[in-house]
């Protein structure tokens, strides 16, 4: 296109419009880095937490802190990923849009569970006083499944916008583990998230990172 | 009857950074420059006509020390695209 002001009929107009948008839906590219490290996280955290309860040992330290921890290589990468974007896609502003909102909904989430956690324990032990046992309901069986709600809405609407069938699959997981961790008990609750964590993001991540790695491949081999 | 083509449109390397403009927010020079394979000189001559024309804004701004600029198709270039677009269509649809 080095031809100044040339002239065009209005077929080869058509064309070059439909040409240049395909170029442009094509040139937004995911590392896949972020999804890899909280499906990491998130799973690891589980099966952590999942260990410390069949073998009856505890950590000197709670392992969820690890999640607020990931907050730092994640701000790096996000920075490091803008930096390198050429272009900003619309879809790629409404997606930052969803997991910011994510991010927030799950820290809510953290501190409405741990407010109510609070008003219920005093209640728990004087019911088990009153009564000589503890109550049916036991409050920590039901925190994993409005976790998992959470996990599906942002990896949904992500799989659903981006037509990426792994996290479109990944979240319709989280909301099938969701039902089901409603009427398990806590260890199947940590593996259940464990598994989600893994469908959600980890699998999405290693697929997007792969894609990613034979783009730059293809970059490279178009600008030698 | 049919309506003139916008002369500013109308014309191959313009057309290519509109197009490339209506898909996306915004877009570094640089992209669009790989994009339409044009030389920097003639792209900035181009998008210089194209921000007269008051189609798109540029952002000139630095990025780790370097000078960067950054194109983003305004209201008005959207609406002017979208005539084009239908303008073309009924050109079209009378040839056939």
């Amino acid at each position: 296109m080095g031809t100044e002001e040339k002239q065009l009929s209005e077929r080869e107009s058509l064309e070059l419009i439909t040409m240049m948008i395909n170029k442009a839906k094509n040139a937004y590219y995911e590392t896949g880095v972020s999804a890899i490290m909280w499906g990491s996280v998130i799973a690891v955290c589980a099966l952590e937490r999942l260990a410390e309860l069949q073998f009856g040992y505890r950590l000197p330290f709670d392992i969820y802190l690890l999640t607020f921890v990931a907050i730092i290589p994640q701000v790096y990468i996000s920075i490091k990923e803008s930096k390198e974007r050429k272009v900003k896609s619309y879809d790629e502003v409404y997606m930052d849009y969803v997991w910011l909102a994510f991010g927030i909904c799950i820290f809510l989430m953290i501190f409405i569970v741990n407010v109510t956690f609070n008003a219920w324990e005093p209640m728990a032990e004087e019911y088990q006083k009153l009564t000589g046992h503890p109550p049916q309901y036991r409050f920590q069986e039901f925190i994993h499944p409005l976790f998992l709600l959470l996990y599906g809405l942002p990896t949904f609407i992500t799989g659903a916008a981006c037509k990426f069938k792994p996290m479109l699959w990944g979240g319709i997981f989280c909301w099938v583990c969701c039902i089901v961790a409603l009427f398990t008990p806590i260890k199947i609750d940590l593996l259940l998230t464990a598994a989600s964590a893994v469908m959600a993001w980890l699998i999405p991540g290693i697929v997007i990172e792969k894609e990613y790695r034979q783009y730059k491949k293809e970059q490279a081999t178009i600008n030698v | 009857m049919f309506k003139d083509l916008d002369p500013i449109l109308h014309s191959q390397l313009r057309l290519a950074v509109m197009s490339l403009l209506i898909s996306v927010k915004e877009a570094e020079f640089t992209f669009l420059k790989e994009q339409t394979n044009a030389t920097a000189g003639n792209l900035s001559v181009q998008i210089q006509k194209l921000k007269e024309a008051g189609y798109i804004d540029v952002i000139k701004q630095f990025k780790d020390n370097y000078p960067q600029t950054i194109c983003k198709i305004t209201a008005s270039g959207i609406t002017a695209f979208e005539v084009y677009v239908k303008n073309l269509q009924s050109y079209l649809s009378v040839n056939k």
